[in-house]
């Protein structure tokens, strides 16, 4: 090659490695600690950061993670009421939208010696692998929640965990150039830069006590009937906006049996479960309540599922299938899938009451 | 294989490697196997007519510069330009002729249409090959005699699809005197790859959600307000998109040791409609001018004569460009405008004017240009009038019609960077100048595709589909 083309690629090789060096400074590292809080990144940026500044007074610590509805159901300020009984202090993690694809990087990061917690209770929608209409594995938002907790090791297994070439391919590139994932949030910094860090400094500052201090809504889900026999609801007149969902959670068909979901569970859980072998924590699975009212056609039992065969493993426990089934009552959920203000005090205190069980009496 | 596209991205470099790494004899092959490979991705059934086309006008060619009887010269470029404007012709005007038809005579509207796919690139390499073809009939170029040249002539990937439109005479100076570029040249190619894709994703693809947006939903946006806004966006995209185009091309050229004629010399800093045509899309006027204007007559036979030639190359650019009346109104359009200009003083359009009144004289032309890109972007003439008739309507000014603040300030970057450009040729300024001063456009370069470039998805480049 001639000498002019070395010096040529020379210089584009420090562009690109200048580049690289700024992107990794910014959008690495820096960038994190301003995303909007109410993104989806920056909700779990949020209570990641909340969590690891929580004040522990000791090693009784259980803490919660899953989707919105353990969001909502687990709230640690009505299970810590019961400390004197129980002996535990709860905390919860759990992100509305996010999956257990995310929930493995969480816990990886706000427990990265896997030694904080005496258990981590992870809930689960079926414990049968219900099959979901959407493929979970080609979840687009799981980079989008993850993205400030990704690391360039990550490169490989994440992106390669989407079945869709070019989910994989976004992941890949978002997790190499994370400016790409967080432009939307970029743009929005630069139309108000002032605006955001104060907002940041106030999240950062009094959202511990927003989510710890909030009281789930007292909406119920009385009035809302479900003929499965004839195939119909009825709903009362100031919920009609909410009839596909209702339709979609009671009505519609369930999708068949494919092994799709057990194999996506089996594959995160199984990573949840291989970080905590041995460590002293007790992963404790449960059955979420299935809805205000149960259809009659549920999925198929499977024997070997992901969650029943991680249940072998000493660190894991199962909380019985049925355990929450007194809850599964219209007056107690909110909509079809989240519990009320009254459903969640329910929730949150036979869940404290029963890890104290489970548990025993605390160090 | 879009130039924006991550599969781009790969075949580049790779036939970068081959091309350096291989025997100096061996490189026009390589560069003839990408080229096609290239087209291939798009549609492999076209390579046929490629072929076909290449095989005509080599041969062609040939048997023009043997000839020494006139007659049987004609004859021969009457047979090659036949087959590239008849197949032009079918591919490109057979259902906008034959829609017309049915028309006039009351047939049913689809009765004569065939389900045509326009091969891509192919207004711009029957050009290139018409030129070529008329050059040699014209006695101002020799043959080429080896067919692999030629093929290459024809096919080279950074040009084939949307140009620039180059000559044989530049593009054979280059390839039989082949030089690997300097430093300052490669620097500069990868500086205008860079600036390419900068303008397409990260302006031009901005741009066209916007005007996007207002042209495919014209009843939800009614107003003067909004119809400036759509247009003006429009103006913005097509003018970022083929310029981003085009100045991939010319840096991908450089990089492989190839001159491309400069096709875009900040069009939008034009004081006249002479001056756009000046700036705006050169090798495409430069052919029109030469293969059209001159041989009609051009200015030679008096005022009226002129008129007549300047609308006909004008009408005929237009129709170049998509097969619909839209494309012959705006070809029309701009005819007419340089006809008014020629008939109020040909030197008042030609010299720039003076500061206050450059301002004014260059907004009036945006304003005159972007009414004509109105018939270039909507669907059809109903839209268009429509379209016009919002522009010069009073309406109410709702606050959608502003453009997020941030694309604002990109829109004043590009013209200060336009100005500079104009005033300091910075490109060229980088590429000589201290190695931290090209890092630093580079890395902001990258950082505006990373930050503000629309990545979601490879949007396709306009002039891809002429």
């Amino acid at each position: 090659m001639k000498e002019s083309m070395r010096r040529a690629v020379l210089i584009l090789l420090g562009s690109l490695l200048g580049y690289a060096a700024l992107e990794g400074l910014i959008f690495h590292n820096l960038y994190a600690s301003i995303i909007r809080p109410d993104s989806s990144a920056g909700n779990v940026e949020t209570f990641i950061d909340n969590e690891l500044r929580r004040a522990r007074t000791d090693a009784n610590q259980v803490l919660g993670i899953g989707d919105s509805r353990l969001q909502g159901a687990l709230t640690p300020r009505v299970a810590n009421q019961l400390r004197s009984e129980t002996g535990y202090t709860f905390a919860n993690i759990s992100t509305a939208g996010s999956t257990p694809r995310c929930w493995y990087y969480m816990l990886r990061d706000v427990d990265p010696a896997a030694n904080r917690y005496s258990a981590i209770v992870i809930s689960v929608d079926s414990y049968d692998d219900a099959e979901t209409w959407e493929d979970f594995a080609d979840r687009q938002t799981d980079l989008h929640y993850m993205i400030a907790r990704l690391r360039l090791s990550d490169l490989f297994e994440f992106s390669g965990s989407y079945h869709d070439p070019q989910r994989k391919w976004e992941a890949f590139r978002g997790i190499l150039v994370k400016g790409l994932v967080y432009k939307q949030d970029f743009q929005h910094f630069l139309l108000r830069p002032a605006l955001r860090l104060a907002y940041v400094k106030q999240s950062r500052r009094e959202s511990v006590h927003w989510f710890y201090d909030y009281v789930g809504s007292a909406e119920d889900m009385q009035g809302v009937e479900v003929d499965f026999a004839a195939h119909t609801l009825k709903i009362p007149p100031d919920r009609l906006a909410q009839k596909p969902g209702y339709e979609e959670a009671f009505l519609n068909p369930l999708p068949p049996y494919t092994g799709r979901r057990g194999a996506y569970l089996r594959y995160w859980l199984g990573k949840i479960q291989a970080r905590y072998r041995g460590s002293g924590t007790r992963l404790v699975f449960l059955r979420f309540p299935r809805g205000p009212v149960v259809r009659p056609d549920q999925p198929p039992v499977i024997a070997h599922s992901s969650v029943r065969d991680l249940a072998a493993y000493p660190e894991v426990t199962l909380l019985p299938e049925h355990f929450f089934d007194s809850l599964e009552r219209p007056e107690l959920f909110l909509d079809q899938l989240h519990l009320n203000r009254t459903g969640s005090d329910q929730f949150s205190a036979m869940l404290a009451r029963e890890m104290r069980e489970l548990l025993g009496p605390p160090r | 294989m879009l130039f924006n596209s991550a599969q781009f991205f790969v075949f580049l470099p790779v036939v970068m490697v081959l091309f350096y790494a291989a025997p100096r004899a061996a490189r026009k092959y390589i560069l003839l196997a990408a080229s096609y490979f290239f087209y291939m991705s798009w549609n492999p059934r076209f390579v046929p007519l490629l072929l076909s086309l290449t095989a005509i006008d080599y041969a062609s060619a040939l048997w023009i510069a043997g000839c020494t009887e006139p007659r049987r010269k004609k004859l021969f470029l009457a047979l090659s330009l036949s087959a590239n404007l008849g197949f032009l012709g079918f591919f490109k005007y057979y259902n906008f002729l034959t829609g017309n038809l049915t028309r006039l005579l009351h047939l049913p509207p689809e009765s004569l249409a065939l389900a045509i796919v326009l091969p891509l690139g192919i207004s711009f390499h029957t050009f290139q090959s018409i030129s070529y073809v008329v050059d040699v009939y014209r006695g101002e170029l020799q043959p080429i005699r080896n067919p692999i040249d030629y093929a290459l002539f024809i096919s080279f990937f950074p040009q084939l699809v949307a140009g620039p439109i180059v000559r044989a005479r530049e593009f054979f100076e280059d390839f039989y005197h082949w030089k690997p570029p300097e430093t300052e040249e490669c620097l500069r190619g990868i500086l205008l790859v860079l600036l390419g894709l900068t303008k397409k994703m990260v302006l031009a693809d901005q741009f066209a959600q916007i005007s996007d947006s207002y042209f495919q939903n014209l009843a939800t946006h009614p107003g003067a307000a909004a119809a400036w806004k759509g247009t003006g966006s429009f103006a913005l995209q097509i003018f970022f998109d083929f310029s981003g185009y085009t100045d991939m091309a010319i840096g991908m050229a450089l990089l492989l040791g190839f001159h491309f004629p400069v096709n875009f010399r900040r069009p939008y800093l034009a004081f006249s409609i002479t001056d756009f045509w000046h700036r705006w899309h050169i090798s495409l006027s430069r052919w029109l001018r030469d293969y059209l204007y001159i041989p009609l007559g051009g200015n030679r036979h008096g005022k009226v004569m002129t008129y007549r030639n300047l609308m006909l190359t004008m009408l005929l650019g237009g129709l170049w460009h998509g097969a619909s009346w839209n494309f012959i109104i705006w070809g029309g359009y701009h005819g007419m405008l340089l006809s008014l200009e020629r008939m109020f003083g040909r030197e008042r359009f030609q010299e720039p004017p003076r500061m206050p009144v450059y301002i004014f004289r260059a907004v009036l032309t945006f304003g005159l240009v972007s009414i004509g890109w109105v018939f270039f972007r909507a669907a059809n003439l109903t839209d268009s009038l429509y379209v016009l008739r919002q522009m010069f309507t009073a309406g109410h000014f709702p606050s959608s019609v502003f453009i997020p603040p941030w694309l604002g300030w990109l829109v004043v970057a590009s013209v200060l960077i336009a100005l500079l450009e104009e005033k300091l040729e910075w490109i060229d300024r980088l590429s000589r100048g201290p190695a931290w001063a090209y890092v630093i456009a580079v890395v902001v370069l990258l950082f505006c595709v990373e930050l503000v470039g629309v990545t979601e998805k490879a949007v396709p480049f306009v002039y891809f589909q002429f």
